[in-house]
């Protein structure tokens, strides 16, 4: 951190992006940095400065000249980004019509891209008209609350508020009227509280959306909310009468033995009976129940009396980069439980047990591949030759890369089986027997420490304190299966 | 007792005096005996194994004041440190290495051997110059900024010392780690005797839970009373542990117990849990007051490489009855706020440590038999299960 201070200077220069050598996941830089609109192309929409960095300490005699007009520059320039005025030309604006009792908004009129990741179609039977018969149920497109809140606090959509009882297409110069106008504080007011919305949901998902995810909702408000297939945990070992006796079987001829293995009581536990080794030792000390396999016994309230628990998982998030169609929503990137920080103390381990029970298993980390020292010479060389070769006089690079290439290729020929050619007909007859040499290349066991770090199942648990946003993961340790010795 | 060397020899020479020093994760020593003898080979052709187990058999004496048993032998003290990394000494950051620092100090040729100490304060002192020079060409900087302001110019600015770059200037700057005088022909024999002279008053100290590991998990380490000097039988030391986190505190060891504090939530038993669980996957645990935390886990030793995790004891009750009717108020047993748990995970986060929560489920005392209590068999009612919790954030994610 000492590194990243800026040097004071008469011009402002913008911060060139110094790397951060922090580790990825433990520094907050990104999150606390104001809104980056530089990136905005047309130059009417208001841009929002980049922060510059702190000087080291307060001059001695106070504000300075050079300190105070700096200051004034970077005070101007927030002021007027707040004085610009936000406006949606009305080409691209959408249109909702607001419904309190049934809490969604039907969009009339939906135009940009927001449309592919948000809203659900819901087939609504009109209401039955006095005048003729009960009209089909006509499919149309409707928004949660928090979608809808979203698009409209983005100046995306403008919302109108159902008005039963007033046609519009009757009174003079209100044709484009759809309904009571909804202004944001309006709607903020009407929807939030509506279909399990808390303030604090809303704070999650309008961040996450902001930072380009899909966010839906975990447990379907109604079936025509098509969600992702809800995980099932694979069924446990075959409970049928057979396989029960056999296990109980064993179980006995494990007992029986055991007493003749360990003459001890627990009063001085065997440490050597699994061997005169280091391992041995540790092995035979591991007798503690762990992991989570191991059944949870906790003596469990009366269901009247216990209070629901706050940890559910409610979002399934998409990361940008994934393929998303909102009629067959793949499996989500991650979940995420949305809590209040104040009101809700951290999960129990029931919770988390219960929460972990409904997560797929997440796949081991990969191993980070390693390039062999020749290769990464030859690549090196590779690539001084691609930057050399537009300018004349190559000559002195080709024979260098003729050597490690001939390197190269020396070994490879010796790295593949020298029996891949013409196979004999012993070889050909048996070939059941030996498992094919170049089959796959060699796999790496996954570092145990990457293992351990990711854990087998991870929950997303975003605590919300007042609009600031904590997310914090929380994964299954598996330590029990990686031990050390 | 030799400290790391600093300076010359670094990387791969001390990486390998390391190696060799501490090549035993635990204080018993197996010996193979030669191959070629004769009655290796009968052994090997009947089927025995004939290893021989090397126990060193050391002594501790229990302190119930300090809730520790306490290792004076210099020879047990050397062999629990470097077999495993059990305990630490009083007046010493974790090695015992009081005496080596003292008799650093008294002689002028200092810098040979540093103890973790002196390379802690030497690297201090050189970042508390560093940071001075730093204040300097800042304050520098923003004075010439401001004059070239005043006047209209270009500044042209000196430059900032950074941290990758800079080195300490002349030894004058920063003072020698404890001494002062400058060495005589007579201050040397002086300091000779007071050296062979000097009494080493440190002591290591083992926490009660690595003592009963090596007491009754690996059976070399005996327990003597303080005042009788009698070797206490395993049967006393598992009442005397307990009682060492009861109620009443004493400063004797008691050994009976009264049935109210004879509970499977006694604070002994659920560290004892917990503690077992890692040693026993192979892990070198160590005391984590320094980073908020209740337990480090080394891979295989603090002097290999800094902790990976940092361990919570969360304890669980099985049956909320027990919770309310008992005299212990473990930490970490009521619901926790998340403040709480943000501030632990950021002070780890900032030392490169992930913070893992292990849950202990306390048996519950309806369904286990009370008489379980007076062995260690009850050890086999508790389970750990471990979270792992890290920061998420979606910014960094996204691919």
């Amino acid at each position: 951190m000492d590194d990243l201070l800026e040097q004071p200077t008469t011009l402002s220069i913008p911060d060139s992006g110094a790397e951060r050598a922090d580790d990825a996941n433990l520094s907050s830089g990104d999150e606390d940095e104001g809104l980056d609109w530089t990136k905005l192309p047309s130059s009417s929409r208001p841009v929002i400065p980049k922060r510059g960095d702190k000087d080291f300490e307060p001059t001695v005699h106070g504000g300075s000249g050079l300190q105070r007009h700096v200051l004034d520059r970077a005070r101007n320039a927030m002021f007027e980004a707040l004085r610009a005025e936000r406006n949606t030309s009305s080409k691209s604006i959408s249109h909702g019509i607001w419904y309190p009792n049934l809490a969604r908004t039907h969009v009339t009129t939906a135009r940009g891209i927001h449309f592919t990741s948000m809203g659900h179609s819901f087939a609504r039977a009109s209401p039955v008209s006095p005048n003729g018969p009960q009209q089909k149920a006509v499919k149309r497109l409707e928004l949660l609350p928090e979608e809808a809140i979203y698009l409209v606090e983005r100046g995306s959509m403008f919302c109108w508020k159902a008005m039963d009882g007033v046609d519009f297409d009757d009174a003079a110069g209100l044709e484009d009227m759809e309904g009571a106008p909804m202004t944001v504080q309006q709607v903020f007011t009407e929807m939030v509280g509506t279909e399990d919305l808390t303030l604090e949901k809303y704070h999650v998902f309008s961040y996450l959306k902001r930072l380009g995810y899909v966010v839906m909702r975990t447990k379907p408000p109604s079936s025509a909310y098509l969600t992702a297939e809800p995980y099932s945990p694979p069924l446990g070992p075959r409970s049928s009468l057979v396989s029960r006796l056999c296990s109980s079987f064993i179980a006995l001829l494990h007992r029986v033995f055991g007493i003749f293995k360990r003459t001890s009581n627990s009063w001085l536990p065997s440490i050597f009976h699994n061997g005169f080794t280091y391992p041995g030792v540790f092995a035979s000390l591991r007798f503690l129940p762990s992991g989570h396999k191991t059944p949870l016994h906790i003596v469990q309230l009366k269901p009247e009396e216990q209070s629901p628990s706050p940890y559910e998982l409610f979002y399934n998030v998409y990361k940008p980069a994934t393929p998303f169609k909102k009629t067959a929503p793949p499996k989500p990137d991650f979940q995420i439980t949305v809590v209040n920080a104040r009101t809700t103390p951290i999960p129990t381990i029931s919770e988390l047990t219960e929460l972990f029970d409904v997560l797929p298993e997440l796949p081991p980390p990969v191993p980070r591949r390693r390039i062999p020292y020749a290769d990464q010479k030859r690549q090196a060389q590779e690539r001084e030759k691609a930057k050399s070769a537009s300018a004349p006089g190559s000559q002195p690079t080709a024979p260098s890369t003729a050597a490690p290439s001939a390197s190269a290729s020396a070994s490879a020929p010796a790295s593949t089986p020298s029996t891949s050619a013409n196979p004999t007909l012993f070889r050909r007859l048996f070939s059941w027997a030996w498992t094919a040499p170049e089959s796959k290349p060699q796999e790496r066991k996954p570092n145990p420490f990457a293992v351990l770090k990711q854990g087998k199942k991870m929950v997303v648990i975003a605590a919300v304190d007042s609009g600031m946003i904590s997310f914090f993961s929380f994964r299954q340790g598996g330590f029990e299966e990686f031990p050390m010795a | 007792m030799v400290g790391r060397q600093g300076g010359h020899n670094k990387g791969g020479g001390r990486k390998n005096e390391n190696n060799k020093i501490y090549a035993h994760p635990l204080p018993i020593l197996f010996s193979e005996p030669p191959q070629t003898s004769l009655s290796h080979k009968l052994n090997a052709f009947l089927g025995i194994n004939d290893t021989k187990v090397l126990n060193p058999h050391c002594h501790g004496v229990l302190d119930v004041a300090t809730r520790s048993v306490w290792v004076t032998d210099p020879k047990d003290v050397r062999i629990l440190w470097t077999r495993g990394f059990f305990g630490k000494g009083d007046l010493s950051r974790s090695e015992p290495s009081w005496h080596a620092r003292q008799v650093n100090a008294m002689k002028a040729a200092a810098g040979n051997y540093l103890t973790s100490e002196e390379i802690r304060e030497k690297r201090r002192n050189e970042r508390k110059q560093f940071k001075l020079d730093r204040a300097r060409a800042l304050a520098e900087a923003a004075a010439e900024a401001e004059a070239a302001f005043v006047e209209g110019r270009e500044a042209v600015l000196p430059e900032i010392p950074s941290g990758a770059t800079w080195k300490p200037s002349a030894q004058s700057a920063a003072p020698e780690p404890g001494d002062d005088a400058p060495p005589s022909a007579d201050a040397d024999e002086v300091e000779l005797l007071e050296e062979e002279l000097l009494e080493d008053v440190e002591h290591m100290q083992l926490t009660l839970q690595e003592a009963f590991f090596l007491c009754w998990g690996l059976d070399c380490l005996t327990i003597l009373d303080p005042h009788t000097s009698q070797s206490l039988s395993l049967q006393q030391i598992w009442v005397s542990l307990q009682q060492a986190f009861g109620i009443i505190p004493s400063l004797k060891p008691v050994y009976t117990i009264s049935p109210e504090e004879e509970r499977f939530d006694n604070p002994f038993l659920v560290n004892y849990a917990v503690y077992h669980h890692y040693r026993s996957l192979g892990w070198v645990v160590k005391s984590g007051i320094k980073f908020c935390v209740d337990l480090l886990l080394y891979k295989r030793g603090p002097v290999f490489h800094h902790a990976e995790f940092g361990v919570l004891v969360i304890p669980v009750y099985e049956d909320p009855a027990d919770k309310l009717s008992s005299p212990y108020a473990l930490a970490n047993a009521d619901p926790m706020s998340w403040t709480w748990l943000s501030t632990i995970n950021r002070v780890n986060s900032q030392v490169q440590k992930t913070l893992v929560l292990a849950y202990v489920t306390i048996p519950s005392s309806s369904h286990v038999p009370h008489h379980t209590l007076s062995s260690p068999a009850c050890l086999n009612h508790y389970s750990v299960r471990e979270v792992v919790l890290r920061r998420f954030i979606p910014a960094r994610m996204r691919d």
